[in-house]
């Protein structure tokens, strides 16, 4: 749909359409409302839109062009086009003369409303377009879902309401009856009642969901809108909250709601806010909270889609505007009480689960615990030491408890500013919907004398009492009820455990209080006075007493139990008066003619175990006796969290379902995060329609179902929003079950660990503990990188505490792991080496072992003394550190090899050697890290990987001379490494060019290379014979880069380009797509340039033939291809394959296969 | 075999060389398709899909003969391993050599996953490299041709014994070889290469995979 394409156009259409007076006007119903607004600007794109027509013609050009050949028309399209702009042209004509002629009597009514009459209908067509002439709507010929905003028909054939979709394109669907009525009430009525019957009985369909009116409520288009803006605005708040750059406090979101609301009157500006917010602008204008406008990119992104999805919906669902339920909170509550918008199922709704635990009072319940123990910790470590006085001084003081609740809370708070309805009957629930299957949630006195109860339907409600009035939840009022409840108990107690929001228990044993009745008529008086609502309340012994007292002090009551009064009051105490006593285990009981308490006594407490096991037994005899041990106080750490939706699951496809798992998995992340808890263990629960079951009694239920449930218990607690996600994802998968089957899903979280503990178990991980002394506190987030780098100073300063260097690489080795993608610049972490070691404390031994980056960073701190340090330390430790180097080598190798394997397998010699190429390579290594896939950090000897080069350029380094080489280190060294080093150290050291030798093959077990040396007796002819590869670049880089000629240069450019000191063979294979074909020399380079490559070329295979001829072999093909493209290569790869031939008949006593044609 | 016996890193590696050895050959010899694929089941090892021979000659003469050589492969007395394809007339058409060599003054453990990592890439290139081999009549024989770079002393045991000089036909001119794979994982080097007779021409460079 065309329109979908410009949400960001359409808000602001909407918001300027909103000053049409008409848009404001009692008349028209909100959706119609809106939906005039979008066909205001459909007007003005009107001409680009295709009707229905018109794209059936102009998709079958092939069949409509024959007829129409001859005709002024190229084609049927374009003739649709003709006759839909002509009789469009007609009907202004009447429509405008007709409205001249009684303008004064007729209002415009249907203005916006757009029908397309589909059969036979009563009044006819006929007469229906004339109404909508007389009042102001229009009235389509040809159905064009652009244009037609209602469909108007008597009955559909069967076809058409099974694929009602596609035949209606989402519009609404009514009966004629509609346009009459409306007439006949002079004013748009909603569309909804008239839902066309056969539709409206079709649960899952869209559009009955919106079966309750509220098409007469005068409610301004753009308040709806800026509410679900709002919303948007909210959710993507949450979003980023989730993303934990936050603190998750929901209560911020709301906080930032409510000045928004205010401010309805001011739609304009507000929806400009939140556009302009949207076009990313920098301002921030003073009603909008700066979050919005800081977000980032990425949340614009999100915020924009969400945006488009939810200001494209009323153009798909027509009219059905979505309702969101969020909206019951964040308006004014009177009005609310007449909106009772439904939400939807999680079909239609991109925000089902946060609206639908929005509006769900057990998460209301469930999550207020969590709210109290937060706004009164200090009362809760009370009850904590005071339960612990307790105990010692338990027999000291007569026991004394009080039970507090509230009467009817639910129901109180919501009219406790409605003194006329205090004696009728009130009840809550989502729906008023006199024939709706919501289901009571609280009733007052008045209203269970009508035999009202919570759990009933409304209709039997309704039933039983006619006037019931019934209210939606108010959340806000009871959160706020409640906390002036908790408050004035905290004053008089300071035992007091919550049981719930309404309803609490009160130790007053040690409370200077003498009298508990008058403590309890204190309490109950304050609460009425400042909440309005009354509160009864029972006195007794222990918990169990007073919790049967308050039930027979209420309503608006209070009982005293003493103690010797228990028996008597136990004695006809029916037995599911009892807590912990539900249905089943009354029948049973009942079934054993057992009515009362004082019948239950008469039963053996054994007797009672055995039937019903050892501890509902033991509860049995003791309750039957008022014998209750619990403590006030004591509480009860949630074990596991979780969110389950059961009511409104209807899923489409697994895309629906997808996106609400990952809302479930943003709300059980809210709540994990607002209990500070991690957990390890995820539960997933599926209900399914069982096969046989029939769309269940309660509308949107779940029905009979068959529940499944499967779990998977990771490694380590989280709470982070992806992975729960992922992991919920991967339980979800596991059901196999078809999405539409599903009636309910819930995610439960358990074996929960408190956030401190299971941060303190992760900083013990990452070390990070330890920096919390040395390092500046930092507890925004900590990305890999940093961890990496304080890790560092981790080693340097551990290194001053003992000194021991091989310890401290286990960590070093640890952490590395951490480091695979870090993207943060690297400068600022160093500063938060707060102390840094003197230069003399570090350890070479560490330093030289450091990642070449983390290096770098050391020597910038160090402001370059680092590199000399290191240096000179070389020299010292050649003589004496070679046990400690060794020892601590295979640690020191992992890193090195880190780095080896980064720069395409090679391996460098030693430490100092870092010192160079750190600073060479310290721009191109920081990217190439993030790729570097560091878990797989290799131990010492795998170093390999291919071909590694090992070399040595700071020769200023090496011993002078052999007598400073320890010759047994040497004899322990492997072979080609200590070939390597014997090169390195001719025997005398005269001459200037770096000595240095390439051994392929050698895995580069990277020793200390200082102390060695022997007499060497094929050194220097095998150090000639490859001069060209010593080094690192290899020197003929160098050369070849300050070469003249254009294509040694570029092989040595291609030599860096390729990053690392790799192979010849990809470096050649990269230089066959670059070589210019056109490139030729003059005869003066030419000589030169080919004795040079032949050279290269030549020592190239010197260096591999031994033991890597499989990069001989491929590297001779590459030039063979080079040669095809350049007669330098051709005449290169004549000079060379006599050489190849030769080395492998050498060393392999064979010929390569490979031929010059 | 249980690794605890081999304390020196030169038997570990040893040791995984010759179990790499027994399958690299049994995929040679399932390569070169000598034997019905049903005489081979499909196995895992280094998470690749390899074959072994079911039939318990085949499979014991491949594994008795390779691990007949760990001891001097330990050593390092062993500088060649081939197999050897001939003709009826026992005139060698085609011979795998396996170039291996242990570093014997490395002091370090190999590693196994490293290690794995490169016999692994060894045995993908071999599965793909019969295009680079010469197709073979169905009535040729093959054997395993351990090259020694001394004739072990008796004082090897008595598994020395078991190995028996070759007399197999030398070609008159220096082969042909073409190179398959080499790798080196310190401390383990080895490479694969196939020498074909001189004459052989039939194979092109041009139509080998790069």
């Amino acid at each position: 749909m065309s329109s979908n394409t410009t949400p960001l156009k359409r808000s602001r259409d909407d918001s300027a359409a909103s000053t049409n007076p008409w848009s404001r006007s009692d008349s028209s119903g909100r959706g119609s409302g809106k939906r005039a607004t979008r066909t205001a600007k459909k007007e003005t794109k009107g001409s680009k839109q295709k009707t229905l027509g018109m794209a059936w013609g102009a998709n079958s050009l092939s069949s409509s062009r024959s007829s129409f050949r001859s005709s002024p028309f190229s084609d049927f399209g374009s003739y649709m086009a003709e006759k839909n702009r002509k009789l469009q042209e007609q009907f202004h004509a009447e429509a405008s003369t007709s409205s001249h002629s009684d303008s004064s009597s007729l209002q415009a009514i249907f203005h916006g409303v757009s029908i397309f009459v589909d059969g036979f209908t009563v009044p006819s067509s006929q007469e229906l377009r004339g109404y909508m002439l007389k009042y102001g709507g229009r009235f389509e010929n040809y159905f064009s879902r652009h244009h037609v905003t209602h469909i108007i028909c008597s009955n559909l054939p069967d076809s058409k309401i099974k694929n009602l979709r596609s035949f209606s394109g989402g519009l609404p669907v009514v009966k004629p009856k509609w346009i009459v009525d409306s007439v006949a009430a002079n004013k748009l009525l909603s569309w909804l009642p008239y839902q066309l019957d056969q539709l409206a009985d079709n649960q899952p369909k869209l559009s009955s969901f919106f079966a309750t009116k509220d098409g007469l409520l005068s409610k301004d288009v753009l308040t709806d809108m800026v509410c679900q803006l709002h919303d948007i605005g909210d959710s993507s708040l949450k979003a980023r909250t989730l993303r934990g750059i936050n603190s998750s406090e929901v209560g911020q979101s709301t906080e930032y709601r409510s000045p928004l609301c205010e401010e309805l009157g001011q739609e304009n500006a507000d929806v400009s806010v939140i556009t302009k917010s949207i076009n990313c602008t920098r301002e921030c204008p003073g009603s909008c909270k700066t979050e919005l406008i800081d977000m980032d990119k990425e949340e614009m992104r999100i915020f924009r889609e969400e945006l488009k999805d939810s200001l494209s919906e009323p153009s798909t669902s027509a009219g059905n505007h979505p309702s969101d339920r969020t909206r019951t909170r964040s308006l004014p509550t009177p009005e609310v009480t007449k909106h009772p918008n439904k939400g939807h199922s999680t079909a239609e709704d991109p925000n089902f689960v946060e609206n639908y635990f929005k509006s769900s009072r057990v998460h209301f319940i469930g999550t207020w615990r969590h709210r109290y123990r937060k706004r009164f910790p200090s009362s809760l470590n009370q009850v904590k030491c005071a339960s612990f006085d307790l105990k010692a001084s338990d027999d000291s003081k007569k026991a004394c408890v009080i039970h507090v609740d509230m009467d009817c809370f639910f129901v109180s708070v919501v009219i406790r500013n409605l003194p006329e309805l205090h004696d009728k009957p009130v009840a809550i629930c989502h729906s008023d919907n006199p024939k709706g299957t919501a289901e009571i949630s609280s009733a007052n006195y008045p209203a269970r004398d009508y035999g009202i109860r919570a759990g009933m339907f409304v209709r039997d409600a309704k039933a039983r009492c006619p006037h019931l009035v019934i209210f939606p939840y108010n959340f806000e009022a009871y959160t706020e009820v409640a906390d002036h409840f908790y408050s004035i108990l905290h004053k008089h107690c300071t035992t007091v455990q919550a049981v719930s929001c309404d309803e609490a228990f009160l130790d007053v044993k040690d409370s200077d209080v003498q009298d508990p009745q008058l403590l309890a008529s204190t309490i109950r008086r304050q609460v009425f006075e400042t909440t309005g609502c009354t509160a009864s309340a029972g006195i007794a012994g222990n918990m169990l007493m007073a919790r049967l007292a308050t039930k027979t002090a209420k309503p608006n009551g209070q009982c005293y139990i003493p103690l010797e009064k228990v028996d008597e009051y136990l004695c006809k105490l029916p037995i599911n008066a009892l807590p912990g006593i539900g249905h089943v285990l009354e029948d049973k009981l009942k079934k054993r003619n057992i009515w009362t308490c004082g019948q239950l006594r008469m039963v053996s407490k054994e007797s009672l175990q055995k039937d019903f096991g050892a501890k509902t037994g033991e509860m049995l005899w003791s309750y039957s006796r008022g014998v209750d041990n619990r403590m006030v106080g004591t509480i009860q750490e949630s074990k596991s969290i979780g969110a389950e939706v059961n009511w409104g699951v209807r899923f489409k496809d697994a895309q629906d379902s997808k996106l609400f798992l990952v809302n479930l998995c943003k709300e059980v992340h809210l709540r994990l995060q607002g209990c500070g808890v991690h957990g390890r263990k995820f539960t997933l629960k599926i209900k399914k329609r069982r096969k046989d079951a029939e769309e269940p009694a309660k509308y949107m239920g779940c029905g009979d179902c068959e529940n499944f449930s499967h779990t998977i218990t990771v490694p380590v607690a989280t709470d982070d929003v992806d992975v729960i996600q992922r992991i919920a994802m991967q339980l979800f998968g596991s059901f196999h079950i078809d999405v539409k089957e599903i009636r309910g899903v819930g995610l439960q979280v358990s074996c929960l660990e408190s956030v401190d503990a299971s941060k303190q178990g992760l900083e013990r991980n990452l070390l990070k503990s330890w920096l919390a002394s040395t390092s500046a506190n930092r507890d925004e987030q900590c990305d890999p990188n940093s961890v990496m780098k304080e890790t560092i100073d981790i080693g340097l300063e551990g290194q001053n505490v003992d000194g021991a260097s091989s310890n401290l690489f286990p960590h070093l080795a640890r952490n590395s792991n951490q480091v695979d993608d870090s993207s943060s610049d690297c400068k600022a972490s160093l500063d938060r080496s707060v102390t840094r070691p003197a230069l003399c404390h570090l350890d070479i031994g560490v330093i030289k072992s450091l990642p070449p980056e983390v290096f770098s960073e050391l020597n910038d701190a160090y402001g370059g003394q680092l590199v000399a340090f290191v240096s000179k330390g070389k020299d010292k430790s050649s003589s004496v550190g070679d046990g400690e180097v060794s020892g601590s080598s295979p640690s020191l190798h992992s890193q090195q090899v880190v780095n080896g394997a980064r720069d395409g397998m090679e391996v460098y010699f030693s430490g100092t050697n870092h010192v160079d190429r750190f600073q060479q390579d310290k721009q191109t290594e920081k990217p190439l890290l993030q790729e570097t896939d560091l878990f797989c950090v290799p131990k010492p000897s795998s170093s390999n990987m291919g071909a590694s080069v090992p070399s040595l350029t700071k020769t200023d380094l090496m011993p002078l001379s052999l007598s400073q080489v320890d010759c047994s280190v040497l004899q322990e060294l492997p072979e080609e490494l200590r070939d390597g080093i014997l090169q390195q150290l001719p025997v005398h050291r005269g001459q200037d060019v770096s000595l240095i030798a390439h051994f392929s093959g050698n895995a580069g077990i990277c020793q200390d290379n200082s102390n060695t040396e022997s007499p060497d007796k094929s050194s220097g002819s095998v150090q000639r014979e490859t001069e060209l590869w010593i080094g690192y670049p290899p020197c003929w880089v160098d050369r070849f880069q300050v070469s003249n000629c254009l294509i040694l240069s570029s092989l040595a450019e291609t030599y860096q380009r390729s990053g690392a000191p790799g192979k010849l063979s990809s470096v050649l294979q990269r230089f066959i797509s670059k070589i210019p074909s056109h490139m030729e020399l003059t005869t003066h380079g030419w000589n030169e340039a080919t004795s040079s490559l032949s050279d290269l070329l030549k020592q190239y295979i010197k260096l591999k033939i031994e033991w890597d001829i499989e990069e001989v072999y491929i590297c001779f093909r590459y030039i063979r291809r080079l040669a095809v493209k350049s007669k330098l290569f051709l005449q290169v790869q004549n000079t060379i394959f006599p050489y190849l031939q030769a080395s492998v008949g050498e060393n392999y006593g064979g010929n390569l296969n490979i031929s010059l044609e | 075999m249980d690794r605890r016996e081999h304390q020196s890193p030169q038997g570990e590696t040893a040791r995984i060389l010759v179990e790499f050895l027994e399958v690299a050959i049994t995929s040679v010899v399932y390569l070169k398709g000598l034997y019905p694929s049903g005489a081979f089941e499909r196995r895992r090892y280094l998470n690749l899909v390899v074959h072994r021979a079911q039939h318990p000659q085949l499979r014991n003469y491949i594994h008795l003969s390779i691990s007949g050589l760990q001891p001097f492969i330990e050593k390092g007395l062993i500088e060649r391993v081939a197999v050897v394809f001939f003709d009826t007339e026992d005139v060698p058409l085609e011979r795998f050599i396996f170039k291996l060599s242990v570093n014997q003054s490395c002091g370090s453990m190999v590693e196994d996953a490293d290690l794995e990592f490169s016999l692994r890439s060894f045995l993908m290139k071999l599965s793909v490299s019969q295009t680079l081999t010469s197709t073979l009549s169905q009535d040729c024989r093959w054997e395993i041709v351990a090259y020694f770079r001394t004739l072990p002393q008796a004082n090897m045991g008595n598994t020395a014994a078991l190995w028996i000089s070759t007399d197999t036909k030398q070609w008159q001119l220096p082969p042909l070889i073409t190179p398959i794979k080499s790798m080196s994982s310190e401390p383990l080097n080895v490479q694969l290469y196939l020498e074909h007779p001189s004459s052989f021409k039939t194979m092109n460079s041009k139509v080998q995979p790069l």
